[in-house]
């Protein structure tokens, strides 16, 4: 990719980027979205998670200084580390720089699915650090709001070893159970485009075939993810992110009316653009760990020119890592996935 | 005697919860097989699982089923086995690290040392220094599981491990941490004695650290 155009095409903002790889028009240069959230934030500023946990303002203010410094193309908003289970009513717990913890299901049984906690996205104060984000850096960067799909809610609030028991035990109350969490996701997500966001990122961490097989992928994940995208992305572009291998159920993932498939590091990108055709955007896949927290820079180098070679050349790619930046990860390794980023992906 | 085992063992790999239930109180009918016959079946079971998931077979959710096999089981056999065991596997205590709840893991493996005939003591998740330490003294535990998913868990793992130095308790306690992510090279670097990542590994290094 590097020089394969000659002169160049005309320098883009951030956000024109981001627009131009979703409208299927080629870019100045591969966009750079790492997945950079309220858990490796807070200590570009100096804060820790546990401050921004609840703390709008901290949030904001640890996302935007994470932009700022990297110099990437667009910013997750998310509601606060603790708000998605919160959502629900599940309470949640974070000491320091630990990652946040549910501490207690809210569902044990069918009984407790009508105490579910009536989804309220604008409550205390949750939709603040969005907000905040569209205004301070909406203009020039894309803005991502973060949102969890009703297979993930579901999970959270039965507890996961409960939701994956159920899988043969009663797989009826998992239906149940992923109906009753549908509402939440639609009213995070339509409060994430009220707020001004560009576009959703539906996150269906569970669903991953390192995880559950793909026939329960299609029984139970695939049809809330088709539902609520159906739902949502009439308003703004949705961005389906499913940790871990998701090889077996790209075909299903390309079905779900996302415009963009979030992959993670073990999806070849190549195999996936060919079972996905060329209408949808990839965004990936750089290993979080094995690269980004215990790679050298070399290694990040590396694995940023494989992935623009895999699944750049026609456009419809967001350069990102595969999954959450992890706290420990070289503050040079985050600056190289832009540079190598950049220097690699001119068209 | 044999048949019934060997269908329990299947029943156990298959997820077959009631099947493995009426297998059991068969084999407490039947009466003649011994304490060592019915955790190698169970352990072999538990293995056999750990193989389909490590070649895609099974998923989560498929281990978790035999694992829920394994304890309704155990409920039903375990006064038979009672009677008749007389070599303890070795005392356990286990749980999953402060700053930590991932629990799929440390159930199924908990499970797994069920079946293969340890005596253990869960402590669940988000576990605490003090907790971990008050439990390996108070029931004189021969092995301390330490289950931590990712590599982030260290400083947790590194605090257990000089508690336990600075009360003396090293020499008769072999610490194993265990989780996806764990390698040689973070064994080494935390000082445990041994690691695992899988229901197989788990299994061979527990054996292996206490002799057997």
């Amino acid at each position: 990719m590097e020089g394969s155009s000659g002169a160049g095409r005309e320098p883009m903002t951030p956000k024109q980027r981001f627009q131009a790889v979703l409208a299927g028009d080629i870019p100045d240069t591969v966009p750079i979205i790492p997945v950079i959230d309220g858990y490796y934030a807070p200590q570009v500023i100096g804060r820790a998670n546990d401050e921004c946990f609840m703390d709008g303002g901290c949030l904001a203010a640890a996302l935007e200084g994470a932009l700022e410094r990297y110099g990437y193309d667009g910013t997750l908003a998310e509601m606060g580390l603790g708000s998605h289970p919160n959502v629900l009513g599940c309470p949640v717990e974070v000491e320091g720089n630990d990652v946040p913890l549910v501490v207690d299901t809210v569902v044990r049984d069918r009984r407790d699915l009508e105490k579910l906690a009536e989804p309220d996205p604008w409550s205390e104060r949750k939709m603040e650090p969005v907000r905040r984000l569209v205004d301070s850096v909406g203009a020039g960067h894309a803005v991502l709001g973060s949102v969890r799909s009703p297979f993930e809610y579901a999970a959270t609030v039965r507890g996961l070893v409960g939701f994956m028991t159920d899988f043969y035990r009663d797989p009826e109350f998992v239906h149940e159970l992923i109906a009753a969490t549908k509402p939440a996701t639609l009213a995070v997500g339509r409060a994430l485009i009220e707020a001004g966001v560009d576009a959703l990122v539906i996150k269906d961490s569970f669903a991953s075939s390192s995880m559950i097989s793909p026939d329960h992928y299609r029984r139970f994940a695939f049809p809330a993810e088709a539902e609520v995208i159906g739902e949502l992305a009439g308003e703004v572009p949705v961005i389906l992110h499913i940790c871990r291998n998701s090889m077996p159920i790209l075909a299903e993932m390309a079905r779900t009316g996302a415009a963009v498939l979030e992959l993670d590091s073990p999806v070849d990108l190549a195999g996936a653009r060919r079972v996905v055709g060329e209408g949808i955007v990839l965004k990936g896949n750089i290993d979080a760990v094995a690269v980004m927290e215990k790679g050298s820079v070399a290694d990040v180098e590396q694995a940023v020119r494989v992935a623009i070679e895999a699944a750049a050349a026609e456009g419809r790619f967001i350069l990102s890592t595969g999954d959450s930046i992890p706290l420990a990860a070289p503050e040079e390794n985050v600056a190289a996935l832009v540079e190598y980023g950049r220097k690699y992906g001119r068209y | 005697m044999s048949q019934t085992l060997e269908q329990f063992k299947q029943a156990i790999v298959a997820g077959d919860v009631d099947g493995s239930v009426a297998l059991s109180a068969a084999i407490i009918a039947e009466g003649d097989a011994t304490a060592e016959q019915i955790t190698d079946h169970l352990s072999a079971a538990m293995e056999e699982v750990g193989s389909r998931y490590e070649t895609g077979e099974y998923f989560i959710p498929e281990m978790l089923r035999s694992a829920e096999a394994v304890e309704r089981s155990l409920a039903v056999l375990e006064p038979y086995l009672f009677e008749r065991q007389h070599d303890q596997g070795g005392v356990v205590v286990m749980g999953t690290v402060k700053g930590d709840i991932h629990n799929i893991g440390k159930n199924i493996i908990v499970s797994a040392l069920k079946a293969a005939g340890y005596e253990v003591h869960d402590l669940g998740v988000n576990v605490s220094t003090a907790k971990f330490i008050d439990k390996v003294k108070q029931v004189d535990a021969d092995l301390l599981l330490l289950s931590a998913f990712t590599t982030s868990t260290r400083p947790a793992l590194l605090e257990i491990l000089a508690v336990l130095e600075d009360e003396g308790l090293r020499d008769n306690l072999k610490v194993i941490s265990g989780g996806a992510s764990h390698s040689p090279e973070f064994a080494r670097e935390v000082g445990v004695d041994g690691f695992a990542v899988d229901v197989k590994s788990t299994l061979a290094v527990c054996r292996k650290l206490l002799g057997d």
